[in-house]
This record gives C-alpha cells, structure tokens and sequence, in this order.
C-alpha cells in the first residue's frame, strides 16, 4: 500500500461515518417533521374541543339568561343573554373553520347554527318579546318546545365535541406511534449504519493493519538484510590481506581494516579522526620526499586512481614498506563526493622476490657471457704468453719490437672486453647520458664470438648521433638478452640485423617524446602465435632448460622504466620468417 | 727435440695466437702448416703428409670436434692436440681426440704434450 491509497482509506473511515451520520440526521428530520404535523393536529383538535366547550358554556348562558329574564322580566338577567351572543358566533365560526382546516365535516357546524338560528328567532326571541310586553310565558307546551330544542343544540354540540375527542385520541395514537417508529428506525438505523461503518472500519483498518505488517515485515527484512551485508562487508573488509582506509571528505580517517592497522602501525582507535598524512605517510623511495596520498589525487581527480609503485609507507614505529596503493571516490546519491576509500598493499615482498629474481637473471646473463668472457680473455692471454715465451727464449730486437707491438694489439683486447663485461656490472645510482652507438658495439662484442661461433651474420647500421638517458647496466642486460634470443631463434648461416634510429615521437599514441628506436631483427623459425601473448610472462620460454624465463619479463621491466617500449613482431611463413624487436627509449631532456 | 722436422698443422681463427704459435713450434724445430678454419684446415689435412694437428676448439663455423671427427675418418693415425679457451670441453670429444690443453698453460706445456704425442 503506497502513501495515497493510504489517505484514500483514511478519507474513506472519516468520510463514510459523517455521510451515514447525515442520513440517520435526514431521516430523523423527516420524522420530527411529520411527528410536528401530527402536534398541530393535536393542538388544532384541543382547540376545536375548547372551541365547543365554549359554544356550550354560551349556549347555556343564552338560555340560563333567558330563563332568568323570563321567571324575573329584570332586562338585567337578559344580559347574559345579550353578551353571549356575539362570542357565541364567532366561536362558532371559528369551530367551523378549525373544523374544516383540520379535515373535518364542517356541516355539523353549519347544521347546528341553522339549529341554533331557529332556536333564537322562534324561541327566543319571540320569548323576550313576550315577556318585554308583559305576556304569560309560560305556556308549557311553549317551554317544551324550547327545551327540546335546546337539548337538541347541546346534544348537536357535545357530539361535534365528541368527535374532536375522538379525533384527538386518533392523533394522540398516531403520534405515539410515529415516536415509536421514530425510536425504532433510529435504533435499527444505528444499529445497521454502526454496524456497517464498524465493519467497513475494520476491514479498512485491517487492510492499512496489513499494510503496516507488511511494511514492517519488509522493512523487517531489509534490515536483516543490510545487518547481514553489512556484516559480509565488514568481515570482507578485515579479512582482506589489502590495507583500506576510508576518510571523510576533509581526509579525517573514519575507518583503517586489520590490514591497514598492521601496516601502519595505527589502531582504529587512535587513527580514528585523524587526518590522514599523520597515518598513512608514504615518501618516494629513492627521493624520500613525501608523496601525494591517494585521497589527494583523488580530490583532485574525483575518479579511480591507482598509484605510484614507488611508494614507502613509513609506518608508526619507524618500520618501512614498499606498498602499492590507489584510491576510489565515495559519492553520495547526488554525486557529491562524501569521501575516499583508499586501497594498498605490501609489496615488500614481492620487490624482495623481484629483485631475486632480476638478480636471477642477471646471473644467467652473466653465465651465458662467461664461456665468451674465458675464450675472449684466454685467447690474448695466450698469444700474450706465448710472445713473451719467444721473447725469453731469445729474439732479435726487430722481433721483439714487433713481439711488443701484438701483446700490446692482445691486451688492449683484454681491456676492451673487461671493460665491456665491466659494463654490464658496474651499477650506477642515477640516470645518465648513454651513447647507444657504443652500447650496442661493446655489448656485441661481448656476444660476438657467441655469434660466429654460430656463424651468425651481423649486420649493423647505427646511427652515430643516437644518445638516451637511463641506466647503462640495465640497457645493456636488454641488450644482451634480445641479442641473446635473436641468435638461440638463428640457425647456423643466419643474418640478424641492428639497426637504430633517431624519432622525433614515441610509438604510444600522442607521444610526442622524441628518442631512439633500436630494432634487433632475425630471420629465425619466428614466434608461434600461441607464444606471443605470454612473451613477456615471467618464466615463460621456448628454450626448455636453457632459459630461465625471465629475459624479456625483464627486459619490458627496464624499457618500462625508463619511458620507453619494446615491440614484437613475427612472422612462422616459410618465405620471410623471422621476429624483429624494437625497442623505443625516450631521450629526456636536461 | 724431434729428429727430423715433423709437419703439423695449426687450426686457429685467431690469427695472431696462429701466427705466435706458428713461431713456437718452427723455433722447436716443427715444420708447420695453419689454417685459419675448420674447411681450410681439413683441406691442408688432406693435401699434406701431416703428422700431428695442433686444433683449435671454439671457431665459427666449423668447431674443432666436427673438424677432429673428419680429420679421424681420413687418417685416424694421426694424433691431434685439441686447444681450448674453454675451462671444460664436451665428453664425447675425449675419444675424438689424443690430447687437450686450455690456452694459457703456457707454450712449454705445449710444447711437452706436442712432443709426448710423437713418443708414444
């Protein structure tokens, strides 16, 4: 039930009770209407009766009077007589008048006054003036007459009086009866419209009851349901391995996981309303210069970040940790920013297990280089012995000169390769200027009696001018390791090509970064397409137990990290297999 | 020192260890022939009465076991000294071969294996 089916019902039990209330009222009015009509009836009969009572009263006076004037001949005991006279028919026009207003024959009326008219013209009237004159009046048969006729009038009037008594029993009846019937209706009216109002009452109110149950009910489960999923999500959130901290809006920090109290070293406690560079403080690992949090980019963004991996937490007692973070706005219906969850991870380990495992490679790298470095070494160490040996067991001067002259040609070999092997090892802090031209001859060097061992041609076409910034060690390890690959995928008798030149923009779209592509192309059996998406997994190889897996996952490592991408293509076709490598490194300027 | 001049070959890519070498040997009363790869070296191994080949291991192309191999199918009766930059050589070179050393034990030494080849 919505809100406006609920005032419908409510509008519903108000409404009805009034409406059957102002029916019950018109019926009622109705009644007391009629019953009123009934009450005048009743006062007009009372008046009628009166009306008659008074007629006789005068009647008797008439003749009282009369019989006085006639006994005494005093004109005095004539009066009543006289004074009756005029009240007598205006009571007898009135009785006429009520009579006929109330439904009644009037003609009794009208039959008396003819009676009484008759009486007075030849009774007495003739009476007065016989008694006037001083004539005997008492003649019985006379006085008889008179009588009889009197007689007749009261009997005439008792009747009229009579009937109205009648009339007024009937009335009275009805009337009794109309407020028993009154009494009636309005008790089964009452009874009836209380009853259905009581019923239609309560079957509304138990439908809103219903309703309210079943809102209850649902908002009931509801609750239930957000107590359960918030408890799922409180839980998923202490029990994730991940630190999350949630601030406010102003970057007070309203809740820290398990994960992120262990990291930092903060309780939810003491972290709570906080502000969140006192807790979550991280620096930049090589500048140890504060960092921006993920809450402020996030502000700044008001969207999804993920952040540097060049992050230290700097925990609460002083402890370290590399962690990798991001950040996610809370929005609030209207899309307001009401805050910012935070998500981060220790990835101490993972940079300890990476670092073994460039460590890993390096080795490898190293290995596969150590066979070149004993021959490369041993070979001019030889010569070198063995021209000192001839120089011992005696030579002339012009040999001996030209003895000196090819030692000296061996060991500037030497020289050349332990500086190139050099290179590989000797770490260096902080980028600098490479000169790839040179980078790539020394690092061929170090490979080249792998190649014509294999009897690999070498073709390069290096631009002279070509220089980047970054770290040479690290190149040089991609260096060796595409080389590496491109000569392990050669056959005896192949060609690999390497080529460099200078870009005024990146490959990435919208780049703009001008540096150096070098591609490194063989014309080996090339990648199988299965291959190609798991290239630069690490651990991934197609050499069995020759490789580690590990040369191109570190070597996209290194070009990643100084700006740059590295590109493979390949083709298995029978006519132009093969797989060229280009690696595009950014020169950074100043 | 050997009685007469003996004629050996010199295999080596390395063209001033071959040409040093050369000197070595001619000094110790050698009569030597070189080659600076595998094919020549076979070729000058055909064409002369060669008595004992002083070879070089690691070389394009052509190792020095494919070439001992060959070399052995011809004239098995000829001793080679095998050279090596190497620490270690493959195992199935031994039977291939009479004798090994690693380049840097010194010219004596060379010399020493060179001769205890033709004594015994």
């Amino acid at each position: 039930m919505n809100l406006s089916q609920l005032n419908r019902v409510l509008l519903q039990t108000l409404l009805i009770p009034v409406v059957a209330l102002m029916f019950v009222a018109a019926i009622l009015f109705l009644q007391i209407q009629s019953a009123e009509r009934t009450v005048v009836q009743m006062q007009k009969t009372g008046n009628n009766i009166a009306t008659a009572t008074l007629a006789s009263a005068l009647i008797v006076n008439e003749e009282s009077g009369l019989r006085g004037y006639q006994i005494t001949s005093n004109e005095i005991f004539l009066q009543p007589y006289d004074y009756s006279q005029a009240p007598l028919d205006s009571a007898l026009q009135d009785l006429r008048e009520g009579l006929s207003q109330q439904g009644s024959d009037p003609r009794d009326v009208d039959n008396f006054i003819v009676a009484h008219n008759i009486w007075r013209n030849s009774f007495a009237a003739p009476l007065i003036a016989a008694t006037h004159a001083g004539q005997n009046t008492h003649d019985s048969g006379l006085n008889l007459r008179g009588k009889a006729q009197m007689d007749a009038l009261r009997e005439r009037l008792n009747s009229i009086i009579e009937g109205q008594k009648t009339q007024r029993t009937l009335v009275v009846e009805t009337w009794q009866r109309q407020v028993r019937e009154t009494l009636e209706i309005l008790v089964a009216l009452a009874l009836i419209i209380g009853l259905a109002i009581g019923f239609f009452a309560r079957s509304r109110l138990h439908r809103v009851s219903d309703a309210f149950q079943s809102t209850l009910e649902s908002l009931r489960f509801n609750a239930h349901r957000t107590f359960e999923s918030e408890q799922r999500l409180r839980t998923t959130l202490t029990s994730i391995g991940d630190g999350v901290v949630v601030c406010d809006v102003d970057g007070r920090i309203e809740l820290l996981n398990s994960a992120a109290q262990q990291l930092t070293g903060w309780s939810q406690a003491d972290a709570f309303r906080q502000p969140l560079e006192d807790v979550f403080r991280i620096v930049d690992e090589t500048t140890r210069e504060p960092l921006e949090t993920p809450f402020a980019v996030v502000k700044r963004l008001q969207r999804v970040v993920g952040l540097s991996n060049h992050a230290v937490l700097l925990g609460r007692d002083g402890s370290e940790l590399y962690v990798d973070d991001s950040g996610a706005p809370i929005h609030d219906r209207s899309g307001k920013l009401v805050g910012v969850v935070m998500v981060f991870r220790d990835i101490t380990e993972q940079r300890r297990s990476q670092a073994a495992l460039l460590a890993t490679e390096k080795l490898a790298v190293a290995g596969r280089l150590a066979a070149t470095l004993a021959h490369e070494i041993h070979n001019p160490l030889d010569a070198v012995g063995n021209l000192l040996y001839l120089m011992q067991s005696g030579s002339s001067p012009e040999e001996s000169s030209q003895f000196l002259k090819l030692a000296s040609q061996e060991l500037d070999r030497v020289t050349q390769i332990s500086r190139a092997m050099l290179g590989m090892y000797r770490e260096s802090k902080t980028p600098v200027a490479i000169d790839v031209k040179e980078m790539l001859e020394s690092v061929l060097l170090l490979l080249n009696r792998q190649m014509s061992q294999s009897q690999l041609e070498i073709r390069t076409d290096l631009a002279p001018d070509a220089s980047v910034t970054g770290y040479p060690v690290e190149l040089r390890q991609v260096f060796v390791n595409l080389l590496t690959n491109a000569a392990d995928a050669s056959s005896k008798g192949g060609m690999i090509e390497v080529r460099t030149k200078l870009r005024r923009t990146g490959p990435k779209t919208g780049s703009r970064q001008a540096g150096v592509a070098i591609t490194i192309s063989d014309n080996g059996a090339g990648i199988p397409d299965a291959a190609m998406p798991q290239l630069f997994q690490p651990f991934f190889t197609t050499k069995g137990e020759h490789g580690t897996g590990l040369g191109l996952w570190v070597s996209h490592g290194i070009v990643e990290k100084h700006g740059g991408t590295i590109e493979i293509e390949s083709s298995t076709n029978e006519q132009n297999h093969g797989t060229q490598i280009t690696v595009f490194l950014p020169r950074i300027e100043g | 020192m050997p009685q007469s001049r003996r004629l050996v070959l010199c295999v080596d890519d390395e063209a001033v260890g071959l040409q040093v070498r050369r000197m070595i040997l001619e000094r110790s009363g050698y009569s030597v022939l070189t080659a600076h790869d595998g094919p020549t070296g076979l070729k000058v191994f055909a064409e002369n009465p060669i008595e004992a080949v002083v070879l070089d291991y690691a070389m394009p192309g052509m190792d020095g076991g494919q070439v001992a191999a060959q070399m052995r199918e011809h004239k098995p009766q000829v001793p080679i000294l095998l050279l090596s930059a190497y620490m270690s050589l493959p195992a199935d070179l031994s039977g291939l071969v009479d004798i090994s050393m690693t380049k840097g034990e010194g010219a004596p030494v060379l010399l020493q294996k060179l001769d205890s080849l033709f004594s015994n």
